[in-house]
Formats: C-alpha cells, structure tokens, sequence
C-alpha cells in the first residue's frame, strides 16, 4: 500500500493521487487537516519495525505500507488549530502525532518520498554546494563574508554580484546595486552570501528515481519565481539535458540520499551547466502546469515500484 | 595544527587538549566566546573548492590551509554567538550562522571528529529510535523502543539523557572499551560508527535484568574524560597520523 501525507488539496499530493488512480495503485490519504482522528504506534528492535496507523477509523499495519509520498504543514499552524493554547490536549495529540510519524518515517523500509535526514543539505547553501562539487556539477563563485572591503573586492573581479540568504530560509535574489553598496557596512552584523551573476537561462531538473524532466525558463526577472509579482514575466518549456548533465543530476540525487529532487542549474550561453540548489520537497505541479511533462505520473509511478 | 572547538565549560574538550598537547599533537583551543566575538570572516566556494579564513579577537587566525584536524565539540551554535543576536530576526539570523559554521566546518582538512552535519554541527545527533535502529542494523543487542501518537516528543528526547553504565568509545576504527563490556560488541561498535557516519563516538550499554548488555544508545560528543588515557592515545593517533 502507498500512503500520500499532507493536505490532499495541495497541487502535488492531488496530482500524484489523481495519477495513482489512473495506475489504480493501492493507496491511502493520511489527511493532515484530520489529525484529531489520526492516531499511530510503532516500535523498533533486533526483528525490525512494527505498529498501526489509524486513518479515520480504518487501522493499518505500518508493515504493509511500501512507500510514502509526505508534504506536511507545520502541524502547529493547522487551521484545525486555531484558537487553540499551547498544552491544550488538541494541540498535544497533533505534536505527538506528527512527531510519532515522522520519526517512523525516518527508519521505516520502503520508498519514502523523502525522509527529513537527507533533506537536511537543503539548510545550507554553501554546504550543500560543496556537495554539489562532488557529483561533477560546478556551482557559482561564492563569497560569504562580513567584511565589506572583501565585497568590493570579489565584484571587481567577477562583475555583477548577487546576494542571497545562506541558510533555506527562503529569499529573493537580487543583484547587488549601488544602493546595496551604500549599507554595505550592515554585514558586519551578520555575514551575507555573494555570488558571481551567471548568465543564461534557468533550468529546473525534476529527478525521481532515474527519470529526469529539464525545464527552461527564460524570464525577464533575476529570481523567476517572482515574476509574476515583479511586473515581469516567465515562459517555460520542456528541454533536453545532454547525458552526462542529467546523468550527474540523477548521481547527485541519489548521493544526497533523495529519491525526488528539484535542482536548480543554470545554462550558460557556452553551453556550461552551473548548479545552485537541490530543494528536496519540489513543488514540481507548477513546472508540471506550465510544461505537460508527466512529473506527478514519474512520482506515482516510482511510488508503486513501475519505475 | 588541530583544532579543539568547543563551549567554554567543556571541561572534556580542555581534558583531551591538554592530552594531546602532552602527545606531541599542536593543538589550538577555540571556544565559542572566540568564535563569537571574532572579526573578518570569509568563507569561498567555487571551481578552487572551498577556503576559510577567521581573524578571532586575540589575534589568532584560524584558515582551512593550516587547519590539520578537528577536535569538534559544538554541537550546535555556541551559546556566545546566540547571545549576541536579538531583534525581530534574531530566528532568521540564528538560522543563517547554523548554515555558514555547517559549511566552513565541512571545508576544513584532516580528520574531523567528527565532521558536521546539518542534524548537528559535531555530528548527526540522532534521535533515540534512530540510534535504535542503526544499532539494529550492525547487530547490536537493544531494547526495543516504542513511540506512539500518545507521547510527549520533548520526553523521548530527556529519556535518552541518562548517564550510561558503560561506554565503549570508536576512534578512527580503534576501539576503547570499558573492561565490563564484552569484547564481542567491538566490532558491531566499529560497524555502529561507520553507519554513523562518526569518526568518533560513545556507544552506551547497560546492563539489562538478564545480567546481559545491552545497546542503550549513541552520542557524538561523549565525555570524553571517561575513557581516560588510552581514549587520548586513541585521539592522538588519528591526529598524528
């Protein structure tokens, strides 16, 4: 049996079930917005794992569960939730839950999409580019610094600069401006991250399992994510990776211990690959949308051992 | 030089710096106090691969090319450092140092016991099933444990806190064991260490009520005091090697 985890509404978690339907895979939605009627219990020892999950009533042997497809909230901002004080039995119940299971996650055999350990890289940029180095892939010249002399000096040498943040707390990338300059002083607070601008479009690699689907995106806005908020605008459109490019993508991948991950690459208009990011929780349905590659049929279809 | 990093009253870390001093090893004590109040720091990643450069307040310098080894016992951001950060960031900041002291920890050379990881910046901190099941894997006799939607995820934490009865230590595949322990663990021990990922670990036993040992769990930053000199040997011979 598969189990999908999360808020089933969610684009990817409803575009894998819709796909498990149409291979009429065996599976289940553990409904995160239910968690007062989910309940689970395992234990671990020399003969393996064992235990039950409660699913809206219905009980499961976690034995039975070969592969697991999670996106899950913060269970401390379910909507659920709300009003709610913090010690309050709901509010327990939902922590030991979610605690109960994501720590089942972590060691439980199968085809878990992905467990949290490995997903770990996705913390630190530049340790996970350092990583990165290690498959074959190059990755942008990088500064971090809180000395802004040091600043000055890597612009001079590499041109345009952008900044973003270190850790994967999300932020906007930007190029490093005249006006970023004048309160270059305020990194002595905290150091930042620099990188040298690479040109060329960008191109997301959605990999699972050995499948690969390459995205470009050519966009009028440095971070295209924003574009659309930006004023600006992103067009996407299904393309090849040479061999050796994917085949690095599917090694790093699977280096980092992931079975699904989103990598982010940049093209040169040599034709150089430079990677950025490995985000190992992709929220591929907007590529998926935008492109019609089968990236959610690839996760159902890795989910159900058709692979 | 090898470097002991490590919170001011770790009084293992000055106990195993002034034992490798006495070895010969040229150590370098730097404690979370002067890594917070340090100044210029830069840290490089690119097509050279990575460097570090840090000038602390009392004029040491600390670089990846003259770093030979590290002695790492901060197992997350030193107290000092989180200290000196505040305001309506303070969260997002604590956030960005634990990602930059992850990578320039990864950059540095020779051996590093143990070598950060993004569950812990002197190694994977483990939650106890973890430890459990890895200890499975290796054959390593251990209690079960049990989890359930009851439990107070906090208290599993707490629980595993307890002083063990016995350690045996892994250093660089050697093994350093207290004689209680039955030599037959010593090489599922080793086997624990390398699934671990941890040049350096303190495997926990004690002894159940059918008089026998059992695995209780791991840590990657064990009292290192408690497996007295032969665990320095054990630590002086990575570092000199």
């Amino acid at each position: 049996m598969i189990l999908l985890c999360g808020i089933p509404s969610e684009s990817p978690l409803a575009m894998v079930a819709k796909e498990l339907d149409a291979l009429g895979a065996d599976y289940r939605v553990l409904n995160q917005r239910k968690v007062a009627a989910l309940d689970i219990a395992w234990q671990v020892d020399g003969s393996g794992i064992d235990g039950k999950l409660g699913l809206e009533g219905e009980a499961f042997l976690l034995t039975d569960i070969g592969a697991v497809y999670f996106r899950l909230m913060d269970d401390r901002i379910l909507p659920e939730l709300d009003g709610e004080p913090d010690g309050s039995p709901a509010r327990r119940h939902a922590r030991g839950f979610h605690d109960a299971l994501l720590r089942w996650l972590e060691i439980a055999p199968g085809r878990i999409v992905n467990r949290s350990e490995p997903q770990g890289s996705n913390g630190s940029k530049p340790y996970q580019a350092q990583l990165i180095r290690q498959y074959g892939l190059q990755v942008p010249e990088t500064l971090i610094t809180n000395d802004p002399d040091a600043v000055l000096a890597f612009q001079r040498e590499h041109g345009t600069l952008i900044y973003k943040s270190i850790s994967g707390v999300r932020s906007i990338v930007h190029a490093l401006r005249e006006e970023d300059i004048e309160r270059l002083d305020l990194i002595r607070w905290c150091p930042v991250q620099f990188q040298a601008l690479v040109p060329g479009p960008d191109v997301r690699v959605h990999v699972i399992g050995r499948q690969v689907y390459a995205t470009e995106i050519v966009s009028d806005i440095l971070d295209y994510r924003y574009a659309r908020r930006s004023g600006g605008s992103a067009e996407l459109r299904a393309t090849e990776l040479p061999a050796e490019t994917a085949e690095k993508c599917i090694a790093l991948t699977h280096g980092l211990g992931l079975a699904f991950a989103g990598i982010d690459l940049k093209m040169t208009p040599d034709g150089e690959f430079y990677c950025f990011e490995v985000n190992p929780c992709p929220a591929f349905s907007f590529y998926e949308a935008n492109t019609g590659q089968p990236i959610a049929h690839a996760v159902a279809r890795y989910l159900a051992d058709m692979d | 030089m090898v470097l002991v990093l490590c919170e001011e009253a770790d009084l293992a870390a000055a106990w195993a710096g002034e034992r490798l001093r006495l070895r010969g090893v040229d150590v370098q004590i730097v404690t979370g106090a002067d890594l917070a109040a340090a100044g210029r720091l830069e840290h490089r990643i690119g097509r050279a691969g990575a460097t570090f450069e840090l000038e602390l307040a009392d004029g040491r310098r600390l670089s990846g090319r003259t770093v030979r080894g590290v002695l790492n016992r901060l197992s997350f951001l030193p107290s000092a450092c989180l200290r000196r950060i505040g305001g309506p960031d303070r969260e997002y900041a604590a956030q960005e140092f634990y990602a930059l002291y992850l990578s320039w920890l990864h950059s540095l050379q020779g051996p590093l016991l143990n070598a950060p990881t993004p569950q812990g910046l002197c190694g994977n901190w483990r939650h106890p099933s973890s430890w459990i099941a890895l200890a499975a894997q290796v054959g390593l006799p251990a209690l079960p444990y049990r989890q359930s939607s009851r439990d107070d995820p906090a208290a599993r934490w707490q629980a595993a806190a307890s002083p063990a009865p016995a350690t045996v230590f892994v250093v660089g595949g050697r093994i350093v064991a207290e004689p209680a322990v039955h030599r037959e663990f010593d090489e599922p021990c080793r086997r624990l260490a390398d699934a671990a990922g941890a040049k350096l670990l303190g495997v926990d036993f004690a002894s159940a009520t059918d008089g026998r040992w059992r695995f209780m769990g791991a840590s990657v930053m064990p009292d290192l005091m408690r497996g007295g000199e032969p665990l320095a040997d054990a630590l002086a011979e990575v570092f000199l090697a």
